[in-house]
């Protein structure tokens, strides 16, 4: 890693909130560096939401023809199954960039930057703000080859916004909250094994298939997790018409997701210091 | 001892197979029941996928007149938790590689093709209990079985075979690639073959691309067979294509298997 | 007439390709004699394991031949494993199978039903000791149980020529002397033994005849006495004042071969005996050179090897080694390993 801890313009600064925003911003870069270099990660939380939206779209878009989907739902399943790719791949961006953060810690690097001058808010910000920029750069990439396979954004670009903004929300408050995982078990292999629990979670929502049409218990667990609500928003942005709720649905709920994240992690943040 | 003669008292000279294989298979369960963190995996995964499944997707085979999406997605699941069994063939050999107790395996008398049969039958083995897991749990969500006893009998036959592919192809794998991106390589395999095939909805309601790719998928025919008794009655018609398929899905793998252990013979 | 049980004429083995390939055995004949202990002594990287796996028939030579118990290695490689024993560098075991277990298994795979396997396994587990900890997990054992056992695995089959691929790395001196006590004890009932080392003192203790070898050549070969007889004359080492260290050097030139001794001191083989102490402290006297420390050592194989290569052996590399053998003593990475 070629970011220097020792950099004179860090140690010098004067005001708090400076220092704090320079810092977030050198360690930000410094994590989507290392992101960027390990492509093997990358690429499942590339390669498997799309190839899951390819198989819905092929096995289930009998659904198209049932009225109540196209009245409410989805103009297509490919325009369904968008934003559950979405979903699906900045979720698993972000678990595995806490599994970073979680190595760092295994292999010091966290203690030497606790050592340093850098603000400890700036050390976990700066994740978490790499987390929403590799997002963002995650959904425009997965829009502009759903745009090329033949879906549409029916709430037009204003809506594009909004997709963006709640994956980079989502991000944040899965990063958070993963973060503070790692910070507080310190343990690479805890947070991997966040990860299955996530996909449960993906699957008890809306993000494959509509909860209209599930059934029982399933149905009911559905009914209440925050991803189909989450999911629905987008999948609002992508089907009709622009409105409030979508953005209430997909921001709003991440939002308050990753208020609790952040303070979770930074609580953990505290303790390790504390014990240290 | 003034003759170099192979000394006849403790070496006879097609070393017993099936005393091999027995010896093999009982020690590949052995360490199953030493490292059963190992094999929660198998166990908790088709279950998992199961309900996963027939939960989020149902209503996509349901309307198509299935009585319950379980019928549907029983054979898939026990038929993936049988495959499951092939990784732990290929972690167990390359766990053998590393402590170089491969060598000694290598160096015995034994005839290479039971040493591959051996890490097959304990595939088999392995994937028995995963199967009933997933028929039980099939069971108690109200499965149907239509076919009567054929049916579990249909599913049996086609996880059992499935297991053995994919063990075969493990260990081609890895004997040729000696490290672990081999176990990766087979479950990618494994994954994208169930996947791309009758895996969610039957082919008639498939569009475009993906019908095209299910037709020639030969998992599509092994999952006609296995699924017919939950669906109807279990009939030729239904059966033959799968029986072929999975023939000549064995018989490659094997090949590919054998002459993957002949590589250490260079 | 009975032929040797190890014969390997030219035997050679490179490993890459074109301009990048690296020859870890060049050219090696040797033959070992029936009922006798071979030791292939050299340090790490010279070609001794690589030899090793291509007489046991795991590694296919690139060119020569070799004969292992009347057997061709590689056309009737079957044949031959059935005569041999083998323990390799590290312990080939399954740490999460017990002693008892992996005695059976091995017994089995070498075509014992599973009744005379489980036998043979607790006659084996006697002979090295482990039978009071046959049944816990060969995990749990420590380095030198692991070797025994690897040895007992080795000997399941009662193969009449053993290969043993340094046997006593990273034991304890206990451990050490057990497994020296156990391979003269197979020897003694007919076992022909070869086995490859880096510790000058198991070859001088175990084997009848050694090879050394070198970057992939046998250097020397023969009986240690023999060969220690060769290299003769004992060494002087001297260690005198950096200042002075050029003109003491051409003085011990007067009285023999220079030789590399430890950092810091200079050597010399005496070619007239031990007699000659009393002249070159003389010499070095009249020269008013002032000599800090004085030792004098019989040849050893320790000796041998430095004649024969150019460098000591005890704790060395071959990639560490220095690359000529006419420089100066303080400039060479020596060591001379203590006992």
């Amino acid at each position: 890693m070629s970011v220097s801890i020792a950099d004179p313009k860090m140690m010098a600064s004067s005001s708090s909130t400076r220092s704090l925003l320079r810092h977030t911003f050198v360690l930000t870069r410094r994590s989507v560096i290392g992101r960027l270099r390990q492509p093997a990660v990358l690429a499942p939380a590339f390669i498997f939401p799309l190839f899951f939206a390819a198989l819905g779209s092929a096995s289930f878009n009998r659904l198209a023809s049932d009225p109540y989907f196209t009245a409410n739902i989805a103009t297509s399943f490919l325009n369904y199954a968008v934003a559950g790719a979405v979903l699906q791949g900045v979720l698993f961006g972000s678990t595995s960039a806490a599994g970073d953060l979680a190595t760092d810690i295994e292999q010091g690097f966290f203690e030497r930057l606790l050592a340093s001058p850098i603000s400890r808010t700036a050390i976990v910000l700066g994740r978490l703000a790499a987390s929403m920029v590799v997002a963002v750069v995650q959904v425009v990439i997965f829009m502009a080859i759903f745009l090329v396979a033949g879906a549409r954004i029916e709430s037009g670009p204003i809506g594009f916004i909004g997709l963006i903004g709640g994956g980079a929300l989502l991000a944040l408050a899965m990063s958070a909250m993963m973060a503070g995982l790692a910070i507080k078990s310190g343990s690479p292999e805890v947070v991997q094994g966040a990860f299955p629990l996530v996909f449960v979670l993906m699957f008890l929502s809306s993000a494959f298939f509509p909860r209209h049409y599930m059934k029982g218990w399933y149905r009911t667990v559905a009914d209440w997790n925050p991803l189909s609500h989450i999911v629905e928003g987008m999948q609002g942005f992508m089907n009709h018409e622009l409105s409030a709720s979508q953005f209430a649905k997909s921001w709003l709920i991440p939002f308050v997701l990753a208020i609790i994240g952040i303070a979770f992690a930074l609580r953990a943040l505290n303790n390790r210091l504390a014990a240290s | 001892m003034t003759e170099q003669t192979v000394n006849t008292r403790t070496i006879s000279d097609g070393a017993r197979p099936f005393e091999v294989v027995a010896i093999l298979v009982k020690r590949s369960m052995m360490r199953v029941r030493r490292m059963p963190s190992a094999f929660i995996p198998s166990l908790v995964m088709p279950v998992f996928q199961l309900i996963a499944f027939s939960g989020a997707f149902g209503f996509a085979v349901t309307s198509l007149g299935i009585k319950n999406a379980l019928d549907w997605y029983v054979p898939l699941n026990a038929m993936q938790g049988a495959s499951f069994g092939a990784l732990g063939v290929s972690f167990g050999l390359i766990n053998d590689m590393q402590t170089g107790f491969f060598d000694r395996i290598l160096m015995a008398p034994t005839p290479r093709w039971v040493t591959v049969v051996s890490s097959l039958a304990a595939a088999v083995v392995r994937c028995v209990v995963p199967i009933t897991f997933v028929v039980i749990v099939g069971y108690i969500g109200g499965m149907n079985t239509p076919g009567g006893f054929m049916a579990i009998v249909c599913v049996a036959i086609a996880s059992i075979a499935i297991a053995v592919v994919a063990a075969g192809f493990a260990l081609g794998l890895t004997f040729r690639m000696r490290n672990l991106g081999a176990a990766t390589l087979t479950q990618f395999a494994i994954f994208f073959t169930i996947f791309l095939s009758t895996s969610q909805v039957p082919l008639s309601a498939m569009s475009g691309w993906l019908r095209g790719v299910a037709r020639i998928n030969p998992m599509t025919n092994i999952l006609r067979f296995a699924r017919q008794g939950f669906l109807g009655d279990v009939t030729w018609e239904q059966s033959w294509g799968g029986i072929i398929a999975m023939a000549v899905l064995l018989i490659l793998t094997f090949i590919f298997a054998m002459t993957g252990i002949k590589k250490f013979d260079q | 007439m009975t032929q040797a049980p190890i014969i390997a004429t030219g035997l050679s083995r490179s490993f890459g390709t074109g301009d990048d390939a690296i020859k870890a055995v060049d050219g090696v004949d040797l033959e070992v004699q029936q009922g006798e202990i071979f030791g292939f002594l050299g340090p790490n990287g010279a070609g001794k394991s690589t030899t090793v796996r291509m007489l046991t028939t795991l590694l296919k030579p690139s060119a020569g031949t070799a004969f292992v118990a009347g057997y061709d290695v590689v056309k009737d490689a079957d044949k031959v494993r059935r005569s041999i024993g083998v323990a390799l560098q590290d312990a080939a075991i399954d740490p999460l199978m017990t002693g008892r277990e992996l005695l059976t298994l091995q017994a089995v795979l070498y075509g014992l039903s599973k009744v005379a396997g489980k036998n043979r396994g607790e006659e084996l587990l006697e002979r090295v000791g482990l039978t009071a900890a046959a049944d816990r997990r060969v995990g749990t054992y420590s380095g030198g149980m692991r070797r025994r056992l690897d040895l007992a695995l080795s000997l399941v089959h009662e193969p009449t020529v053993l290969f043993l691929d340094e046997p006593t790395t990273g034991l304890d001196p206990m451990s050490r002397l057990t497994l020296w006590e156990e391979v003269k004890r197979l020897n003694a009932g007919g076992t022909t033994v070869l086995l490859t080392t880096q510790y000058l003192e198991e070859a001088d203790q175990l084997a009848d005849r050694i090879a050394i070898i070198d970057h992939g050549h046998i250097v020397r070969q023969g009986a240690p006495r023999e060969l220690k007889a060769l290299v003769g004359s004992p060494t002087l080492s001297i260690s005198v004042a950096s200042s002075e260290t050029d003109e003491a050097r051409s003085i011990l030139a007067r009285f023999g071969d220079l030789r590399p001794t430890s950092e810091g001191t200079l050597g010399v083989g005496l070619a007239r005996g031990a007699e000659d102490v009393a002249a070159v402290i003389r010499a070095l006297d009249e020269a008013g050179l002032k000599v800090r420390h004085l030792e004098l050592d019989e040849p050893s194989l320790d000796d041998v090897f430095a004649e024969a290569t150019g460098y000591r052996l005890e704790g060395a590399d071959a990639a560490n080694k220095p690359t000529e053998s006419e420089a100066a003593p303080e400039e060479k990475k020596s060591r001379r390993g203590r006992k």
